[in-house]
């Protein structure tokens, strides 16, 4: 099993909701960005006009921060995820230099300034230190959400099927250019798509081997996919978990809460 | 044909898009890299020359070369390496045995030949305190002498070990073309050595001349010219690499690095110490130690700017393809 996403480049509309999804789900600091959409100038026949590339951690086959890490704090799951243990990082930010994409961020106490410096921490913020602490002086990124494909895998549940298995910036994108699944079940739709459209890597000269595959038939057709369950706001249900006038301000149900923010809810 | 923008709601980014300075280990608290990877040279080739020095015959000055050089790795060196650190309190878990990362990561090798410098290395030191200045048997001097040059051996192998493996750790990383070279390494070591002989020059200087100045002279010129020749085939070799490695060479060159390059690191770190080594062969012995004394500081400020100059234009290959 090795969880992989296909990104594709033709449908994504530049709305930021994988961005801001990201954000919520793993109440990153202010200054920090594990999933992020990168805007260049490109040339239409003598018109500038933007396009973007949105961008994470590639959580590649063979990691060069794996590598390069003096502590083994990064480490690849058996399922191709790397993630950093911030109990064993020491902060050299090796693995910042060493990173062909340049996707990981040292935490220095700067990045983490509050949300409004100054003045009193939000709720969402205290939420945040209690259910996703985030450890300055150590390094960061995007883990494919690794602990929600946990926790729905310990119930059964599919990543990239099932929405509570599922990266939270898949489950949000309006415009469903994300697609997530195991890379190595040549059945997946992410093989099909990866097959169909030419899927390709970022920089794939360098030997790294990235789970992150773009397509791009914009200029060869567009195709619709097929609409799956595993899409549309989460986040919402997310913040509803955190606060239950929210949630009944916006009419929802918090029925998917993990079992450790449903504990904060109850209690 | 006059260029619009359609849209203009997204702020462009230059970052990933175009090739970027790393700032990591040279801006704001990277400098304290930048000054480690400084010591760990000038620490480097002053104990390996005077280690070199004493094996040829023990003296003041080449027990005092390696005194300082084992100095700079333990009071310069490592601290301002541990200073750098988000989590100094975890410093221990790159240490082998308690990881295992030394298979595939320089850092935690070079925390590794560092330790078994800084202990083999103060043995040793200790050992020929001994023999140097301490009224021995016979017997007890011969097993001292034995015990020397074993700790001397594995002292002198992981001191260039400690000095050459940040010049591997740099030259791993394959998204920076202009370090991406099994030369950095190389020049790193070589300039190491002759920031060695020059600062054992200035130790010898303290102590009586007991350590030949010509000889240690004769191997800085010779260091000096393989090193200059060396910097030149690394550029050389950056113009014809890689466009984002000449981009970093021309940085160097022409840009904003072009100061530090030609004024600290040519002028004052190669041509002048050169020039003055020429120029003492000419003058009678004792005409030429403060012409030796300014040598030396060049020399030292060469150091400083080598390691600057590679440090600074260290340039990322864009990370998008086919933009920027």
């Amino acid at each position: 099993m090795r969880w992989g996403m296909v990104i594709n480049l033709a449908k994504c509309m530049r709305c930021h909701a994988c961005v801001a999804a990201c954000r919520i789900e793993h109440f990153l600091p202010l200054h920090v960005t594990w999933m992020k959409l990168i805007a260049y100038e490109v040339d239409e026949g003598g018109a500038v006009d933007v396009s973007t590339y949105p961008v994470r951690c590639n959580q590649c086959a063979d990691a060069p921060c794996v590598h390069v890490c003096p502590t083994e704090a990064s480490h690849q799951r058996d399922d191709g995820i790397v993630v950093i243990d911030a109990n064993k990082c020491i902060g050299c930010r090796y693995c910042v230099i060493a990173c062909p994409y340049q996707n990981r961020t040292f935490l220095s106490i700067d990045l983490n300034p509050g949300y409004f410096p100054g003045y009193e921490k939000t709720a969402f913020e205290k939420k945040g230190e209690e259910l996703y602490p985030h450890t300055v002086g150590t390094t960061e990124k995007c883990n494919f959400c690794a602990e929600r494909i946990d926790d729905g895998m310990s119930r059964g549940l599919v990543p990239g099927i099932d929405r509570d298995a599922t990266p939270a910036c898949v489950n949000t994108c309006q415009a469903r250019a994300l697609t997530f699944g195991d890379l190595d079940d040549p059945d997946s739709e992410v093989n099909a798509l990866i097959r169909k459209y030419k899927g390709f890597q970022l920089r794939a000269e360098y030997g790294t081997d990235p789970s992150v595959y773009y397509i791009d038939y914009s200029h060869g057709g567009r195709s619709n996919i097929a609409p799956r369950t595993a899409q549309t706001g989460s986040h919402i249900q997310h913040l509803s978990s955190i606060d239950r006038d929210a949630a009944r301000r916006l009419h929802i149900e918090p029925k998917s809460a993990r079992p450790k923010e449903a504990e904060e809810v109850t209690s | 044909m006059k260029t619009q923008t359609r849209r203009q709601w997204i702020v462009t980014h230059e970052w990933m898009v175009k090739p970027m300075r790393q700032k990591e280990w040279i801006s704001g608290r990277g400098v304290l890299v930048w000054l480690a990877e400084v010591f760990s040279a000038l620490g480097m080739g002053t104990y390996l020359v005077g280690l070199l020095a004493g094996i040829g015959g023990l003296t003041t000055g080449a027990w005092w070369a390696t005194v300082i050089g084992w100095l700079l790795i333990v009071f310069f060196k490592l601290p301002l390496h541990f200073a750098y650190l988000g989590r100094k309190r975890n410093f221990w878990r790159a240490i082998p045995p308690f990881t295992r990362a030394w298979r595939t990561s320089w850092f935690a090798r070079g925390m590794f030949f560092s330790i078994v410098f800084v202990s083999t290395g103060f043995l040793q030191i200790v050992f020929w305190y001994l023999l140097h200045w301490v009224d021995l048997s016979a017997s007890a001097v011969d097993i001292v002498t034995v015990l020397a040059w074993i700790v001397g051996i594995i002292a002198g192998v992981f001191i260039v070990l400690t000095g050459v493996y940040c010049g591997f750790a740099m030259s791993y990383c394959k998204s920076l073309p202009f370090w991406n070279t099994g030369l950095l390494p190389v020049v790193f070591v070589i300039m190491g050595i002759a920031d060695g002989l020059a600062l054992t020059m200035g130790v010898s200087l303290v102590t009586g001349n007991d350590v030949a100045i010509e000889s240690l002279e004769f191997w800085s010129r010779i260091l000096l010219v393989v090193n200059a020749l060396l910097i030149a085939g690394y550029l050389i070799r950056a113009y014809r690499r890689h466009s984002t490695a000449e981009l970093a060479a021309q940085d160097l060159i022409k840009g904003s690095t072009a100061w530090v390059f030609w004024i600290l690191l040519v002028i004052l770190g190669i041509a002048v110490p050169l020039a003055i080594s020429f120029a003492t062969m000419l003058m009678a012995e004792g005409q030429a130690e403060s012409l030796l004394i300014v040598a030396i500081v060049c020399h030292t400020i060469g150091a400083f700017a080598l390691k600057y100059s590679v440090l600074k234009v260290g340039i990322y290959r864009s990370v998008l393809p086919n933009v920027g």
